[in-house]
């Protein structure tokens, strides 16, 4: 599986940072980096819905606050 | 026209307590290869000096670069200069370096210390000849310019730094050129190099300096071509002859902006891949694209390094933030401001229709006057500057 998250101006204001790191720690602490790919992307062209982040090319829109959720409940569910 | 360049960098530290200097430099490039460049050191200190010291150079800056012999400039300071009303002279001392042609440099010293000529990393000792004029006693030399020559001028609150407080007699011009000597095959440029000597002059000083200081550096170096695409074309047919005439030139390339790169990337048909290495910065992660040197974020990067710049001009206090780091900003920064002699800037106009959003610190003008203020900023950095806008 391999998680996209935008790290373009508009993404980057927004905190795709916070997300990243967020998604990197939840990652390891679940022993998942074998099945995970993680990796940045520029501008998805989605700025207004930002944070974009795509999971094999379907895209959800995450912030600083659901990034733990969101790999809770849909991260999880995918693998 | 050889492919030689003079970068030139100075600071200058306040005698303690006051808030103007009495050191003053001016610098005027008559044309393209050729620059005067005058250190001038007004009698005492404060408003006084300041003033002495500024008429002082910008009349002899003025005079030189319109080529009027040196005698004329000596005279016409001499006749112009206020006299002091506390010791009955008018008196500023100067240093001149006129390089002609980037070929050749001519040292014009009255009273300041000596120049200090850096050949090879060593200190070299110059011929000089002696002059009389209007029985003031002025040295002149002529030195042939070679690729990593450094020519440092000082006034004299260099050599006094540290007088009764660290030294008996002040850091002597040898130590200073030893100094040098241990600082100039690393490569650093001239701004870094004053703030250097001028820094350590401080400390010697306690940070409480006795006369004001003042060291200009002048690096004869190689010009070195340097490219940067700043946002996609306003219309987006002339993407393909943009990326064309900034891919044809010669230099290093930097790519700014996430569109912007991903046409870059099209147009090169090679895989642009973004990193996810913050760097401890909270400037967005670079990326990688073959035929590209250095690929970053856009507006938020840029702004950065405008931050950069201005204070690399002014008090060069946060060099320790870019001088290492490796973040985008750090990276342009290194890159244009100690790396760069020529910088043609490529940028498109379209506007991103994400960044006009209200909630969003970033918008379609303030894009267009980072562009305008980081090369104002540039070209007082000495480099030359085009701008072609798509």
């Amino acid at each position: 599986m391999k998680i996209t998250v935008c790290i373009g101006s508009s993404c980057h204001i927004k905190g795709s940072r916070i997300v990243v790191e967020e998604l990197q720690k939840l990652i390891s602490e679940n022993n998942l980096t074998e099945k995970i790919e993680l990796a940045g992307t520029f501008c998805m062209g989605k700025c207004q819905q930002g944070v974009c982040v795509t999971v094999d090319d379907e895209f959800y829109s995450v912030s600083p606050e659901t990034v733990k959720n969101f790999f809770e409940e849909t991260v999880k569910n995918k693998i | 026209m050889n492919d030689l360049c003079a970068d030139i960098g100075f600071k200058s530290i306040n005698h303690y307590g006051e808030q103007l200097c009495g050191d003053h430099i001016d610098i005027v490039e008559p044309d393209d290869n050729s620059t005067v460049i005058v250190l001038s050191d007004g009698l005492g200190s404060g408003v006084k000096a300041s003033i002495l010291s500024t008429l002082t150079s910008k009349i002899i800056s003025t005079m030189m670069a319109e080529g009027l012999p040196l005698e004329e400039c000596v005279s016409t300071i001499a006749a112009t200069l206020p006299v002091c009303s506390v010791r009955g002279v008018a008196y500023s001392t100067f240093t001149i370096i006129h390089i002609k042609d980037n070929r050749e440099a001519e040292i014009i010293q009255y009273d300041n210390p000596q120049v200090i000529f850096l050949r090879n990393n060593k200190n070299f000792d110059y011929p000089k000849t002696e002059m009389n004029i209007g029985g003031k006693k002025i040295f002149k030399s002529l030195i042939k310019l070679e690729e990593n020559d450094i020519f440092v001028a000082m006034s004299d609150g260099c050599p006094h730094a540290g007088i009764g407080i660290s030294y008996n007699f002040g850091w002597k011009r040898e130590d200073i050129a030893n100094f040098l000597e241990t600082l100039a095959p690393v490569g650093y440029t001239a701004k870094t190099l004053s703030t250097m000597l001028v820094d350590e002059c401080d400390k010697l000083y306690n940070y409480m300096p006795g006369d004001d200081a003042t060291a200009c550096v002048v690096k004869i170096r190689k010009r070195e071509p340097m490219n940067i695409l700043f946002g996609p074309p306003s219309n987006r047919d002339d993407a393909e002859r943009m990326m064309s005439l900034f891919f044809s030139k010669i230099g290093k390339h930097i790519i700014c902006g996430g569109t912007t790169s991903s046409i870059a990337a099209k147009y090169l048909r090679k895989p642009l891949k973004a990193t996810l290495n913050f760097e401890n910065s909270d400037i967005p992660p670079t990326a990688e694209l073959e035929g590209a040197d250095l690929v970053t974020e856009g507006v938020i990067t840029v702004n950065r390094v405008l931050e950069y710049a201005r204070d690399y001009l002014d008090e060069n206090k946060r060099y320790e933030e870019w001088c290492f780091s490796r973040d985008g900003a750090s990276l342009i920064s290194r890159l244009l401001f100690e790396e760069a002699t020529d910088i043609n800037f490529f940028v498109g106009k379209a506007i991103n229709p994400a960044h006009q959003n209200p909630d969003l610190p970033i918008n379609f003008s303030i894009k267009m006057n980072l562009v305008d203020e980081l090369s104002d900023c540039l070209k007082k950095m000495g480099k030359k500057i085009k701008i072609s806008y798509f």
